[in-house]
């Protein structure tokens, strides 16, 4: 009988080798994040510095975080692929149409924070059941090199960017749809041309836009910073998230303008939520209880020039900053519009018109 | 059924192994594309067009597509023209120091796929070494000259004859030296016999390599998107795009039905083309080649001068990485090289710092992992194939060739769109999100390459061994562990070790699977190309390339250098070369011609 007894015992042995991936990583993933109690947060807010910080001033507060940073639009997507096993445990930093985005795809776990009393609740999730709020607010603004253009040689509108020949290679235009930024920036042109007959609820003239800003500007290059670019004098013209731009001019050594078109500028209001299916629920949400506060939000808003939503935080906010803020009007953008369009848009784009 | 067939079914320990392997394959190899196809045409069971409409609709998928065939084809001449001369000049002609001139061109074996695309463009890109120091002479010139068509037509054709190097090569080493000297007695000139004698005998390895050319520029994926630019944008680029969004992903997966359509095509075309008579020159007693003097002396000069300038392109970039990675900072970021700026402070960085060795640990483990498993598991199926052959053994490992013919980007996104979510096949479990699941594609594309290999070692074994066993009361299994094992294992190391190479700077499929936590070096050194990078990123990668050439340079001799020490018999090369490196998109070329080539490799496709 020793004939069967072994080779079954080799058999067993090989099915192992064949399936022994399974366990080892599954252990490994155990190092990783749930026996160590690591939380994972997924945001697109973590640039310029602030990933360290966070993960600093985190592990002072006794969190243990890892940060994994994407473009607001790669982030939610990765989200949305990963919600049947979710790696993240706490998303922030994208802005509502995202999160209502997440929200639709049964992405994240209610839960009200402590300091929901402190914010402004019409910038929350609008549901009964809330799942994600608001930490800062920010302009998505059209920056402009100060040191080579005066306010008023500078474009009142995105529109002039490529109607008027003296900036069209002037400025710098996205190469991928990646970034909240991008969206909202398309977004915010495509609304001022609503036509629920038109493509995907946009008029054929306001593809045309969209299409002339593809055909002129120049090429932005991968993680090459605009305002690095406004330094070497290759564009002068360029999007910005506002909080961003105070840094940068320090960074990069540059003056900076920005265009307050009349119609206002989309505002990103970004938010904090904890991911559904997370091993680590209660350590997830103590934790948005920790960031969300005014004394981290308030840090944070002195360190990178942010503009928080939590009231007391916002005493704590630079004058400069709430006064640059004061200058723009919020573009009247129906939200819903652009959440049930924007995927299909972004497509569209990729597809026709990006070059 | 079969007599032995029949047989095999009677052994408990076959049943197991078989069972495993049906499941392996029916899981890993066949589902996941089948469901891919599902997902384009029919996403909620019914037939749709969109994805096929919208391509079709697209200016710039269209583009691409045109730009991956062009690439392909342009590719598929250079590497040839380039190919063909380094080869002449190693192996045929009488070259002086052709053996300094065979080992820069042998760098490919040990640098290329994404690492050798971050060094050209560290090198020659916009903020490179070389532009740098140019555009202080010229200050006017454009300073990303490196870059689009040109570039990665130019980077790819240096870091792809690999696959010339391994099979040309030991074709012509085989051509048989009698018919080039009868050639010469009947008044032939040296290049009418290199016209008409020798090239001939070549023609089904060429034939064979050009297809692989073909289908290394068709699937490219890091080349273009490190060094392609704004204006010369292919395929799996894009695939990788739409991929990322959940409602675009049947734009993805239809992108890589066409890629993986032209490749089938490419490779039936082969292996058709082959089987139509394959004309061998094989003496009795085949004389070996000597090298040919070149007579003219203008010729012998060009030559020379070709050659070596070859050799400078080859090795320049490699030369200047491996000297920069013991520079400083502000070395680097000036394209300063003085002996005063030399430092060990990259090396200490990156085997210092946590976050920098990370991604090299990972890759590591990765690519150890997968070498084991997939010759672990595959060493008891060859055995089990080879000796119950049958319809059912012959199917199964007809399927399990399946990674062959199909690319990269397109095994990877299977298993993504398939694993996603709760499936049955896998026990219920999500694979995306986990680090196995990059783990299962490693393995996926190993398969073809080491069962090949293993069914050569196996075959190898000298039979009469195991009779005796039989003879002598012995069992399968006892056979098995104390004859066959012992026989094959060497080899099968071998096969291990050369896995691991080959996906140790993997980036194609990584870049749709990884863990985002868990990021190999492939990735890593991706990012480290981009735009914003730190200087010390760039010194990072220097090290990474370095340490990745030490690690794959080492395990390259353990393999080859000591077995041809050892054996120097015709027979010898039993586990043929293979040089390391993911191939985009390209099947996993590990394939070509049984007949002409005895070897196999999967061509680095940076």
């Amino acid at each position: 009988m020793r004939k069967p007894l072994s080779a079954v015992t080799l058999a067993i042995s090989a099915a192992f080798l064949l399936t022994s991936c399974g366990q080892g990583d599954t252990a490994a993933e155990g190092d990783g994040s749930a026996e160590a109690g690591t939380l994972v947060v997924y945001t697109n807010s973590n640039s310029e510095g602030r990933g360290e910080w966070l993960q600093a001033e985190a592990a002072e507060a006794g969190f243990d975080i890892e940060i994994v940073g994407a473009g607001g639009a790669d982030a939610t997507n990765k989200l949305i692929a990963e919600k049947n096993n979710p790696i993240a445990d706490v998303v922030y930093g994208l802005n509502n149409v995202y999160y209502e985005q997440l929200k639709k795809e049964d992405v994240l776990e209610p839960y009200t924070p402590e300091w929901s009393g402190e914010v402004d609740e019409s910038l929350a999730d609008p549901a009964e059941d809330k799942a994600y709020w608001p930490l800062v607010q920010q302009a998505i603004v059209l920056a402009y090199n100060a040191d080579t253009m005066s306010a008023d040689e500078a474009p009142k509108d995105w529109p002039e960017l490529w109607t008027e020949d003296e900036y069209k290679d002037r400025y710098e235009r996205v190469t991928g749809m990646g970034a909240a930024t991008t969206q909202l920036v398309m977004a915010g042109i495509l609304s001022r041309h609503r036509d629920d007959s038109g493509e995907l609820g946009v008029s054929e003239e306001g593809w045309s836009q969209i299409e002339q800003y593809f055909n002129n500007g120049v090429p932005a290059v991968k993680d090459l910073d605009l305002f690095a670019r406004f330094a070497e004098g290759e564009v002068d013209l360029g999007q910005m998230p506002s909080s961003s731009i105070p840094g940068r001019e320090e960074a990069y050594d540059v003056t900076s303008g920005a265009v307050a078109p009349e119609i206002g500028v989309p505002y990103a209001i970004e938010q904090v939520a904890v991911v559904k299916g997370t091993d680590q629920q209660e350590q997830a949400q103590e934790f948005i209880d920790w960031f969300g506060s005014a004394e981290v939000q308030g840090a944070w808003a002195q360190e990178f020039n942010s503009l928080p939503v939590n009231e007391s935080a916002l005493e704590q906010a630079k004058p400069e900053v709430i006064e640059f803020d004061e200058q723009f009007t919020h573009q009247d953008i129906d939200w819903t519009f652009v959440e049930e369009n924007l995927a299909g848009w972004v497509e569209k784009i990729e597809l026709e018109y990006m070059q | 059924m079969t007599g032995s067939t029949r047989r095999m079914l009677r052994s408990p320990a076959v049943i197991i192994t078989m069972t495993v392997l049906v499941w392996f394959i029916a899981a890993f190899l066949l589902w996941p594309n089948a469901n891919l196809l599902i997902q384009t045409f029919f996403p909620d069971g019914q037939f749709s067009g969109r994805a096929v409409e919208k391509l079709l609709s697209s200016e710039r998928a269209m583009t691409s597509l045109a730009n991956s065939f062009l690439l392909a084809v342009a590719l598929a001449i250079t590497v040839n023209a380039v190919g063909i001369f380094i080869v002449l000049v190693t192996e045929y002609f009488h070259i002086r120091g052709a053996r300094v001139l065979w080992l820069g061109y042998a760098t490919t074996f040990i640098y290329g796929g994404i690492v050798l695309a971050a060094g050209y463009k560290f090198i020659y890109g916009a903020d490179g070494i070389v532009t740098k120091f140019l555009a202080g002479f010229f200050p006017d010139m454009d300073r990303s000259w490196f870059e689009g068509f040109f570039a990665v037509l130019a980077v790819m054709t240096f870091a792809t004859t690999t696959n010339h190097m391994l099979f040309l090569g030991s074709a012509i080493r085989n051509v048989d030296y009698q018919t080039v000297e009868a050639a010469r007695n009947l008044g032939a000139s040296p290049w009418t016999i290199l016209r008409r004698v020798v090239l001939p005998t070549l023609k089904p390895t060429i034939f064979a390599v050009t297809i692989l050319s073909f289908l290394t520029g068709l699937g490219a994926l890091s080349a273009p998107q490190v060094l392609g630019g704004q204006d010369f944008e292919t395929i799996t680029p894009m695939i990788l795009t739409f991929a990322n969004s959940t409602t675009s992903r049947d734009l993805a997966a239809l992108l890589a039905l066409v890629l993986g359509v032209a490749t089938i095509a490419m490779l039936s075309v082969m292996t058709r083309l082959e089987r139509g008579g394959t004309y061998h020159s094989v003496a009795k007693v085949a004389a070996p080649l000597q090298k040919q003097p070149i007579g003219h002396r203008g010729a012998n000069i060009a030559v020379h001068v070709a050659a070596y300038l070859l050799f400078l392109i080859y090795v320049f970039p490699l030369a200047l990485v491996v000297l920069y990675s013991f520079m400083d900072s502000a070395a680097i970021s000036t394209g300063v090289l003085t002996l005063d700026r030399f430092t060990l402070d990259n090396y200490v960085r990156v085997l210092s710092q946590q976050s920098a060795l990370k991604p090299f640990i990972v890759s590591i483990v990765y690519s150890a992992l997968a070498a084991i498993i997939s010759v672990g598991g595959l060493l008891f199926v060859t055995r089990l194939m080879l000796k119950y052959r049958g319809w059912l053994m012959s199917g199964l490992e007809y399927l399990l060739h399946i990674p062959w013919i199909l690319p990269a980007a397109m095994i990877a996104l299977g298993l993504l769109i398939t694993y996603d979510r709760p499936n049955p096949l896998v026990g219920g479990f999500v694979l995306s999100g986990t680090v196995v699941i990059l783990l299962i594609a490693f393995v996926i594309v190993k398969v073809p390459f080491t069962l090949r290999m293993l069914k050569a070692a196996f075959s190898s074994v000298n039979g009469s061994m195991e009779e005796a066993a039989a003879i002598m009361g012995a069992g399968t299994l006892y056979t098995f562990r104390r004859i066959l094992l012992p026989a094959v294992l060497p080899a099968a190391a071998a096969v291990a070790a050369l896995n691991f190479n080959n996906l140790l700077d993997d980036y194609d499929t990584a870049v749709f699977l990884a863990h985002p936590l868990y990021q190999p070096l492939g990735l890593q050194i991706k990012a480290n190309t981009d735009g914003g990078a730190s200087v010390e990123a760039i010194g990072n990668t220097f090290v990474y390339t370095v340490l990745l050439m030490l690690v794959m340079g080492t395990v390259m001799y353990l393999v080859y250098g000591r077995l041809n020490r050892t054996r120097r018999s015709p027979r010898a090369r039993r586990v043929p070369l293979q040089p390391v490196g993911g191939s985009a998109g390209t099947p996993n070329t590990d394939m070509p011609g049984t007949a002409t080539v005895d070897g196999t490799s999967s061509a680095r496709v940076p």
